[in-house]
């Protein structure tokens, strides 16, 4: 017990002290980097990555992946340029806003349906709505032309002091939702599913729908993370060449989510964007080639991966020498 | 069992309300026909016991009671509601308790938070408070369990205990319970009988599946038979005997032909010597088998003579030592006992031993592509040539060599598999794991004889089998394993399909007499 206790907060305290590390390093090391300015830029360039590996964190929490996330988003911006054009302001944006979401709501039951209804692999499915969507992208825009309206791309990077007031809430959803996932019934029950499906269902719970809202939560927060893609890049771009789709797997499981399932931490995930990002930011202050943060990521989440498994791993090895563990070959149901 | 009399004092049949009714079932998984339009029903306050041998149907009709599987005809009726398709949660809510024999535990949660989830919304505490509400649940029924403990760290007999007790959670009007004792310890089983009892007194309709006939004698009101998915009728405990079950469990008439035993010379060497093997979920484990001989294992499914050979074979971790032919088998992988010429005919064709899209020449040659060859180049007449030899030599019924094994019959498939032992003329020891299932009566015998053939060759031969009738008919001795030990041995002399069954289904009492040091043993 202590061992899985230490193991949960293990990617908080490790994505903190990075944070702060990093942070500290470049604070003595360049006066540009504290300041009012780039801290604000900092958080805002944050946001789409912090909302879709939220959102990611769903997908891997009930065993799945949603690869499509990057392709949603890119589409997303698209679709923004003609619901947000440069001549709407004020609450007329309001509409083309949700409409973003619909559009991330509908995916999310695509995907869905794929995975539950026609029992796709996830990988397979969401890879399918990937390719859709891109062509769909390239329909609406075959290159980048429409900005979006500059009233929308103030209204979604309002700040209060240095602070995004997106950012604020991004923080308190991801409490909430650890608070959700390890403090109620339904948070427990759905990293149950994704732990193990068969056992969950044969405790009578809702097992299908758990993963249906898992996956149509996953690309509402991706429509959520293109609204603010859409307000960094101003205009309908439909060949974004981004890794959202990897590097949000890569923020949830640097947050603690493990690839078959049942674990992750909403807190740890925001961390690890928030990380990822401030290893973005500081790279050009430094005049690095940003090469090297791909690099380093890689070798972060190699690490990471290795250091999280490592309680796991040694009690499973206990366990197998004691002569339990479960059994490898189902005993089928089908057995008398 | 002691308290059996008790009980049965104050629990006379009576024509009490069924609160559980099976009308009709049938239910098939792919061409394998489990149940075949089975109807059983259980009243309340009443044991009844469902036995059968392996494979006979029990666990699919339980899963279909529960609401876990969906059944292909039939109702289910619980409490006064009929349905043909309840999910698990609705069957709870009906007041229908079930402990699955492969456990419904997550085994990444702990205790506590997996008897929550267990628990329906009215008898839950608030979450906080759930570790203290676990140990409260867990104390009122004795069980020494930390609700802090994750599920995967207990023992099999705990977990089998905490599987009951969450069975019990909602306070259940009918109580299925399948194969409930398989881990637990005689102490274990008779507390959990006096539980039962308990319940049954208290008006619970119990629903006991078990193939222990001492303790469904004991504990019994009511007995239901199946053979092979099919119901053979419900008994009075109390006419029955375990003679009578027996009977009824296997009752098949048919004699068929075996292949002739062959001649062993007496002092054979000893080919496969297995000494304190141990691993998950069996042992410690002591065989030897001579060349030319044929060894079947007995037992109860899940009484880890899957998990025995497995681990012989390199499939599956284990400590111990097994040698064949004098020298040390590498069992950390698969590729140690192979090297020695140790072949694990997987039970699971399908996944495990053949590549179902493959023509059935690919499958054959696959493991000895490099003595068909040269220079790395597959010789593609020689191939052919050898696989047209084995075909004819093992009767398998293909179109032609090129065609993909997942269109052959199981029979069939399962020769495909059979072929690479022939193919190679290393091979010292064939690991069998259930080598006719799902294979027609006339393919068997093709599987037999090909068996044998091997065995005259000097090959020794280990078969994990659920079908008594086979083990006798062609094996040179049989063990009999239960909880993961061998608990009798059965000589070539004394083999029989019924000598068998009892072994199995008494296979307690046949421990302790061994122990006791008495070799005779009543039939």
């Amino acid at each position: 017990m202590k061992w899985s206790r230490f193991s949960g907060a293990l990617p908080l305290v490790l994505m903190t002290l990075l944070i702060v590390a990093v942070g500290t390093f470049a604070t003595v090391r360049q006066d540009a980097f504290l300041t009012s300015f780039n801290l604000n830029n900092l958080l805002l360039l944050a946001m789409p990555l912090a909302l879709v590996s939220l959102g990611q964190t769903c997908a891997l929490l009930v065993g799945g992946f949603d690869v499509s996330v990057a392709a949603l988003m890119t589409f997303c911006v698209v679709v923004a340029s003609y619901t947000m054009t440069y001549e709407t302001s004020g609450w007329a944006l309001l509409p083309g806003g949700l409409v973003l979401v619909a559009v991330g709501l509908g995916t999310g039951i695509f995907n869905a349906v794929l995975i539950r209804v026609l029992k796709l692999p996830s990988i397979i499915a969401t890879l399918g709505t990937l390719s859709i969507l891109e062509g769909a992208s390239l329909l609406l825009r075959d290159h980048p032309e429409g900005p979006i309206s500059s009233d929308a791309v103030s209204g979604l990077t309002k700040s209060v002091s240095f602070v995004p007031i997106a950012f604020i809430a991004v923080v308190v959803l991801a409490v909430a939702g650890d608070v959700w996932l390890y403090r109620t019934r339904t948070g427990l029950a759905t990293r149950a599913v994704g732990l193990d499906e068969t056992s969950s269902r044969r405790l009578g719970m809702a097992t299908g729908r758990i993963v249906f809202f898992a996956f149509v939560a996953c690309s509402v927060m991706a429509s959520l993370a293109g609204l603010y893609l859409a307000a960094q890049v101003q205009i309908g771009s439909p060949i974004l060449d981004i890794g959202f789709s990897l590097e949000s797997i890569a923020c949830a499981v640097l947050g603690g989510a493990a690839l078959s399932g049942g674990k992750g931490s909403f807190v740890g995930t925001l961390l690890a964007a928030l990380f990822l990002s401030l290893f973005d930011n500081i790279l050009p202050l430094f005049h690095q080639p940003t090469e090297y943060s791909q690099i380093t990521i890689g070798v972060l989440i190699l690490l990471a991966l290795v250091l999280y498994s490592a309680p796991d791993l040694l009690a499973r090895f206990r366990t197998s020498r004691a002569g339990v563990g479960r059994l490898r070959s189902a005993e089928g149901d089908a057995a008398g | 069992m002691s308290t059996s009399g008790l009980a049965r004092g104050g629990n006379v049949v009576s024509p009490a309300s069924p609160v559980l009714t099976l009308r009709g079932v049938s239910k098939a998984f792919g061409a394998v026909q489990a149940l075949r339009e089975v109807s059983v029903d259980c009243r309340a306050g009443e044991i009844h016991a469902l036995v059968g041998e392996n494979g006979s149907g029990k666990s699919t009709l339980l899963g279909i009671a529960s609401g876990f599987l969906v059944p292909d005809e039939g109702t289910v009726v619980v409490g006064e509601t009929e349905r043909r398709r309840v999910s698990p949660a609705e069957s709870r809510r009906l007041g229908l308790g079930i402990a699955y024999q492969t456990y419904s535990h997550v085994l990444h949660l702990t205790v506590a938070e997996n008897l929550y989830l267990a628990a329906p919304s009215d008898l839950r505490p608030t979450y906080g408070r759930m570790n203290g509400w676990a140990a409260d649940r867990l104390g009122a029924f004795d069980l020494d369990i930390s609700p802090t403990a994750l599920a995967g760290t207990l023992s099999l007999a705990e977990r089998q205990l905490l599987e009951v007790v969450k069975a019990l959670l909602a306070e259940p009007k009918v109580l299925l319970l399948d194969e409930p004792t398989t881990a637990l310890g005689p102490e274990d089983v008779d507390r959990l009988h006096a539980l039962v009892h308990e319940r049954s007194r208290a008006g619970v309709g119990v629903l006991y599946v078990s193939h222990r006939l001492p303790e469904v004698l004991g504990i019994a009101d009511r007995i239901s038979v199946l053979r092979d998915g099919v119901g053979q009728g419900t008994f009075e405990a109390a006419s029955m005997s375990e003679e009578s079950l027996v009977a009824l469990m296997i009752g098949r008439p048919l004699q068929l032909a075996f292949p002739q035993r062959h001649e062993r010379e007496a002092g054979r060497e000893v080919l496969l010597a297995v000494s304190g093997l141990r691993g998950d979920r069996f042992g410690p484990i002591d065989l030897e088998v001579t060349s030319g001989e044929i060894v079947g294992i007995a037992g109860a499914e899940g009484n880890g003579q899957a998990q025995f050979l497995r681990a012989l074979a390199g499939a599956e971790r284990s400590t111990g030592t097994a040698t064949c032919d004098g020298k040390e088998l590498d069992s950390s992988s698969p590729l140690g006992p192979l090297r020695a010429g140790v072949v694990l005919l997987s039970g699971d064709r399908a996944s495990e031993s053949l590549f179902p899209v493959l023509s059935v020449r690919a499958n054959a040659t696959i493991q000895v592509l490099r003595r068909l060859g040269r220079l790395g180049f597959v010789n593609r007449r020689r191939e052919r040539r050898t696989v047209d030899g084995l075909v004819k030599r093992l009767s398998i019924r293909t179109a032609s060599i090129e065609q993909p094994v997942q269109t052959l019959s199981g029979g069939n498939q399962q020769k495909v598999s059979l072929t690479r032992p022939f193919q190679r003329g290393d091979v010292r020891v064939i690991l069998a794991e259930e080598p006719t299932q799902g294979v027609d009566v006339a393919s068997r015998f093709d599987i037999y004889g090909a068996l044998r053939e091997k065995a005259k060759e000097g090959v020794a031969t280990i078969i994990k089998s659920s079908d008594p009738l086979e083990l006798a008919g062609l094996c040179d001795r049989v063990v009999v394993m239960s909880r993961g030990q061998i608990v009798d041995e059965i000589p070539g002399d004394e083999l029989g399909e019924r000598r068998i069954v009892e072994a199995i289904v008494g296979s307690r009492a046949g421990a302790r007499e061994r122990a006791a040091e008495s070799p005779e043993e009543s039939t």
